[in-house]
């Protein structure tokens, strides 16, 4: 095998005396007919999926640049950036940028912390550990309509929900009759939305983190207890450098999803009381103000948005890391 | 530096009847270099996570010194740990991984720096110290494995099959380096392997552990010129000892047409068991090639000759005995004049040379007097 390299190479060095490699003359033509005939089965899933994924994108792309209106018919045509410049000059539309960085920065860093705690939990040995995970996980397998619709009614509710039920239960232990019962989703819009959808992806960070924890070498770890580290140091040297990729892939997964929710907002508040972030804006624009222009420029705003998220997230972490291995 | 006891230390894993290291009783001295062999499973391994602190001690104690460190915990015990995967940390540099313990106990950076540095000279890995461990090939990370252990001056090396992961001739040359570096640093070490070579070539002493218990400790060549018992006989040494069951006729003891005579102590030694055999051993080296016409010669037909240019290894069988021929089976292991070969197939005579037999008690396995 390595001498044929070092031919290999050699031939590279000197390239006019040798004749090149040769190639089968007839086979080439044959085998280009046996690899189609592997390919072309493929073809049909392949056309699907351009159609399915591929042309909705240049249809939005295209009407981006149209004014487009269902109301105004007749004034169907080429807008250039304008759609562009009013969504990123109007008010509504750059507060709901802004919502959308909060929400989604909060959420990932939030359930990437809780994840990480519960996976460290989940670690360990402990009778009923796999009903424990499996219960664990349940909350990413609801619909997220469904989870938003829980949270909405089954506990923040002020008349009948579980959390002001808790407080009336608890004052009522300690023998008081008043007992605050706050309109939560009133109170904190952001805060509710941002609590169901932490709820919601906690297990999914917990589970991708506890697989990195569970490939970590046993044998590192037992050098690292002789080399004189606490678990701490443990932690802090080994687990955490080594959970980089992990938490590096439930952040970015987390904020490509979370940065396109709608589901939450639409069923807890409506968009309301400041909570519209982009995905609902679109949605607004879109089917209530029939601004079909508008809607898909700032679609394609959010696409970008994503993309930029996505860089930004993995290029800040792997920077960090680096420095922390550096020292 | 310290001494390293082991007071009937065992080790009986949970959901387990039987010790996987029974009642281990081992006396290592300061600076000595002792080898844990045994076939895998024996419990070497487990003997040595003991003395680390990665597996509990359930009964018995260990010390080191004059520390009971049974339960300490290992960051506690002042010990250094070789792996066989050498367990480097596969995101700090070779620098970083051999300085990590020093930095754990907050030994300042310039302190770090010098130490790594000197731990790196003895092992030709300056050129490396700012690589990571991936980057590195084998036998560089061996020596990084070993140089984060020397840089800590631990009380003990303990090293478990260190050099398993390497090549034939690389392990041969990283055995005397590890055997050196042992001398000149005098620590004291333990060090577990299945080969035995290696445990003859490295160890001041040798253990030989068998199914969690403690066969024989004792210098290697004393182990292999005097084996306690049948079971020792046969692991050390390579090719390993014949070992056959032979009658006892007229204070002789007789397979086929080979005869030994034996000692009034070993017979002496036998009739107290009412032995009617005795299991004998003898070593490859122990046979001679002679004439059909020499007493005590037994025909053997030739099968393979291993041609090792030193020596020659002939493998034959024993024509008379496709039976009963005991441990020894079929097989006959000679070690012949590496200049005049039998032929494969050839029928020669071999003959035991004279006091080179070793006897076993046919019911204890237990040494006898020869």
């Amino acid at each position: 095998m390595s001498t044929t390299l070092e031919a290999g190479r050699g031939r590279g060095q000197q390239p006019p005396t040798p004749p090149p490699p040769p190639s089968p003359p007839a086979g080439g033509a044959l085998r280009r007919s046996a690899d189609w005939a592997r390919r072309a089965p493929l073809l049909p899933a392949l056309v699907f999926t351009i159609i399915v994924t591929q042309l909705p994108f240049v249809v939005t792309l295209i009407v981006s640049f149209m004014d487009w209106n269902a109301y105004y018919p007749d004034e169907r045509g080429f807008a250039g950036l304008r759609n562009y410049a009013s969504v990123l000059t109007d008010v509504n539309m750059r507060r709901a940028i802004l919502v959308t960085v909060v929400l989604t920065a909060v959420v990932v860093l939030v359930s990437l912390l809780l994840g990480m705690g519960i996976a460290l939990l989940l670690d360990r040995k402990f009778r009923g550990r796999g009903v424990v995970r499996t219960m664990m996980i349940t909350p990413f397998l609801i619909v997220p309509v469904a989870a938003a619709l829980l949270w909405k009614h089954a506990l923040f509710n002020p008349e009948y929900g579980l959390l002001n039920g808790m407080l009336t239960t608890v004052w009522r232990l300690f023998g008081s009759d008043s007992p605050p019962q706050p309109d939560w989703i009133t109170a904190a819009p952001l805060v509710s939305v941002e609590v169901a959808l932490i709820w919601q992806w906690t297990p999914f960070m917990m589970l991708i983190l506890l697989a990195g924890l569970q490939s970590r070498p046993l044998d590192v770890i037992e050098a690292a207890h002789i080399d004189g580290a606490t678990n701490w140091q443990i932690f802090r040297y080994m687990t955490f450098p080594h959970l980089r990729r992990y938490l590096e892939l439930g952040g970015l997964l987390g904020s490509i999803y979370i940065v396109q929710n709608f589901d939450a907002v639409f069923t807890i508040t409506s968009g309301g009381l400041g909570t519209a972030n982009l995905p609902y804006v679109i949605y607004q624009t879109f089917y209530q103000a029939h601004d079909y222009g508008r809607a898909s420029a700032a679609g394609v705003v959010v696409v970008i948005g994503t993309i930029a998220i996505a860089t930004f997230a993995l290029r800040t972490v792997s920077t960090l890391f680096q420095e922390e291995n550096a020292r | 530096m310290a001494s390293v006891t082991y007071d009937r230390a065992s080790r009986i894993y949970p959901g387990s009847e039987k010790p996987a290291v029974d009642a281990l009783d081992l006396q290592i001295a300061d600076g000595e270099f002792l080898v844990l062999v045994g076939p895998s499973g024996c419990g070497k391994s487990t003997s040595l996570r003991m003395l680390a602190g990665l597996e509990d001690i359930d009964r018995g104690a260990i010390r080191i010194g004059d520390r009971d460190v049974t339960h300490l915990k290992s960051k506690d015990r002042d010990i250094a740990m070789v792996f066989q995967s050498y367990a480097l940390y596969p995101h700090m540099t070779v620098g970083d991984n051999m300085g990590f313990a020093l930095k754990i106990a907050g030994v300042s950076k310039d302190e770090i720096t010098k130490r790594v540095a000197g731990a790196a000279k003895i092992l030709d890995l300056e050129p490396f110290l700012d690589r990571k461990p991936k980057a590195l090939s084998g036998g560089q990370r061996q020596r990084v494995a070993m140089g984060r252990a020397i840089v800590r001056s631990p009380q003990v090396f303990l090293m478990d099959e260190p050099l398993s992961n390497l090549d034939a001739k690389l392990r041969v040359q990283t055995r005397t380096q590890i055997a050196a570096l042992q001398r000149r640093l005098a620590t004291t070490t333990v060090y577990v392997t299945h080969d035995q070579v290696e445990a003859m070539t490295m160890g001041d002493r040798v253990a030989v552990l068998r199914a969690g218990i403690l066969e024989q400790c004792d210098t290697p060549l004393r182990l292999y010129q005097e084996p306690a018992n049948v079971f020792v006989a046969g692991f050390i040494g390579s090719p390993g000892m014949n070992i056959a069951d032979f009658r006892l006729e007229d204070g002789q003891a007789v397979l086929g047409r080979a005869r030994l005579p034996l000692t009034t102590a070993a017979l002496t030694a036998l009739s107290k068991e009412n032995a009617d055999h005795v299991v004998v051993g003898f070593r490859p080296e122990s046979l001679d090639l002679v004439t059909e016409q020499v007493a005590g010669a037994f025909p053997v037909d030739v099968g393979v000759v291993e041609e090792l240019g030193s020596d020659a290894f002939l493998h034959g069988s024993l024509p008379e005995l496709r039976q009963d021929a005991g441990p020894l089976g079929e097989t006959i292991v000679a070690r012949v004049d590496p200049a005049r070969p039998p032929a494969k197939g050839e029928r020669v005579y071999l003959r035991i040379q004279q006091g080179k037999e070793h006897l076993f008690s046919p019911s204890t396995g237990l040494r006898l007097p020869t």
